[in-house]
């Protein structure tokens, strides 16, 4: 397995939100997390990248696994994986263009003309070609959201990893979104989506987890998940969201 | 009483005014950013150094936002060589601005630190950002955008308390005033040659900031 979850804890103070978490993922397999609000879907992303430090179990990629309490084995793990945040999270004092190459340039060291060019490519394809030099507040939410999905294609992930990233946009700048990680899943790039959008997701995912209380309660092909769940809890949320 | 203005009588000096302007600019040029590095680091020591080292800054704050600077140049070139430490009169200047700014300084730049928002760390974070580099790209930045307004009044202050410096003998602006004065005796037209002067170094001041803030820290700010 590439991406490799086992028995992964983590809490945020007293609250346990994860609580022993079962995942793995093959190269170029796109895996969507669904579940109740306050599941752990989001939490286990930001566990994965060692925003919020597991406190038991572990990470591995690609065989590797990452301690988190070395900042050594952080920094390579955090050099295969990217990850797009619901709110953007761009930097604000940055344009678009600089957004998408500050960290492969900066960080990784890459020639700035290569990067550039990758990423005035990538701009464009998502419908930005002409926004390189506006600032993050210049964009609507879609356009900020596709610059954030650019700027972690830059750093040409193994794993990107989606959080709910279409939640903070209004209904008509959702597709936008949504048909740029279409366009991703095309390509074959290994992801972990967190999201609401229960048609996206049974379009685009290979595999399809429902989590809840922290806990992957049920995983498999979307057809069983949306279809025909085996797992009561999976059943009643299934059926919650058929009936809105 | 009838005055007549020469303002012919001191434009020779107009050169050696300039010299002056230049000597006043380097010296809080120098203080600001020796402010602007202690600052930061009093800032960042208030927000994640904590109790002890937090409260150590507190009290150096209160202290040097509570003293009159003069006062604390004093102690500097008059009272330090009783302990065996000397200092040019420049020197003793440059270090009573800078541990002024840096007290005034850490409380600006404190409100800058915490303006950052997380968001943006926590991106920076994910991309393999150290805290350095976090300092450099982000938040930097931020703060030089956010607060470029009450860095520029600092730096204004500073520009016009060098002028302090004159009392230890330092010949910058308003001590070649002193001298041109004590020669010509034309106070008018010196003194208000020198204030003409003053204005224009600190707008200078003033455009130098934001331009270090637009091209060195990449902060969305307009030079002019």
């Amino acid at each position: 397995m590439y991406l490799d979850i086992r028995g992964l804890a983590a809490r945020y103070h007293e609250l346990q939100v994860l609580d022993g978490i079962d995942l793995s993922i093959s190269r170029g397999e796109i895996v969507s997390l669904i579940g109740p609000s306050g599941s752990g879907k989001s939490t286990l992303l930001r566990a994965v990248t060692g925003l919020l430090p597991p406190e038991r179990g572990t990470v591995s990629i690609g065989g590797e696994e990452i301690d988190y309490k070395d900042r050594r084995s952080l920094r390579a793990a955090r050099s295969r994986l990217a990850i797009v945040f619901q709110q953007y999270n761009l930097f604000g004092n940055m344009t678009v263009l600089q957004n998408a190459v500050v960290a492969p340039v900066k960080i990784r060291g890459r020639s700035r003309a290569e990067v550039e060019a990758e990423a005035r490519d990538l701009l464009a394809r998502v419908g930005l070609g002409d926004k390189l030099d506006a600032y993050p507040d210049q964009l609507s939410g879609g356009q900020q959201q596709r610059v954030a999905i650019v700027r972690a294609l830059c750093l040409k992930p193994e794993i990107l990893l989606l959080d709910e990233v279409t939640s903070a946009l209004d209904p008509e700048r959702v597709s936008e979104v949504l048909d740029t990680i279409r366009l991703l899943a095309a390509e074959h790039i290994t992801m972990l989506i967190v999201s609401h959008e229960m048609s996206f997701v049974r379009d685009v995912s290979h595999r399809v987890a429902f989590m809840a209380e922290g806990r992957v309660l049920e995983i498999g092909p979307p057809e069983q998940i949306f279809d025909a769940p085996q797992v009561q809890r999976t059943r009643d949320f299934i059926d919650k969201i058929s009936r809105k | 009483m009838h005055y007549v203005l020469q303002y012919g009588q001191v434009t020779p000096f107009l050169s050696y005014f300039l010299g002056g302007a230049l000597i006043s600019l380097v010296l809080s040029g120098l203080a600001f950013c020796g402010g602007m590095f202690f600052g930061l680091v009093g800032a960042l020591c208030r927000l994640h150094g904590g109790p002890v080292l937090s409260g150590l800054v507190r009290a150096y704050v209160v202290f040097f936002t509570n003293t009159p600077q003069l006062v604390q140049i004093y102690v500097i070139f008059y009272g330090l060589p009783d302990l065996g430490i000397l200092f040019s009169p420049f020197a003793a200047v440059l270090l009573g601005m800078t541990l002024n700014a840096a007290a005034y300084l850490t409380e600006i730049l404190r409100a800058g630190v915490t303006s950052v928002h997380r968001q943006e760390l926590e991106a920076g974070e994910t991309m393999g950002m150290n805290h350095l580099q976090l300092l450099r790209f982000i938040i930097l930045p931020h703060i030089f955008r956010v607060l470029l307004p009450p860095l520029s009044s600092q730096y204004i202050m500073m520009v016009l308390g060098s002028s302090m410096a004159a009392v230890f003998g330092v010949e910058e602006l308003t001590g070649r005033a002193f001298n041109v004065n004590s020669t010509t005796f034309r106070s008018i037209e010196v003194f208000t040659l020198v204030a003409g002067l003053y204005v224009l170094v600190t707008l200078g001041a003033t455009i130098l900031l934001a331009l270090v803030a637009r091209y060195g820290f990449r902060a969305r700010v307009k030079v002019l």
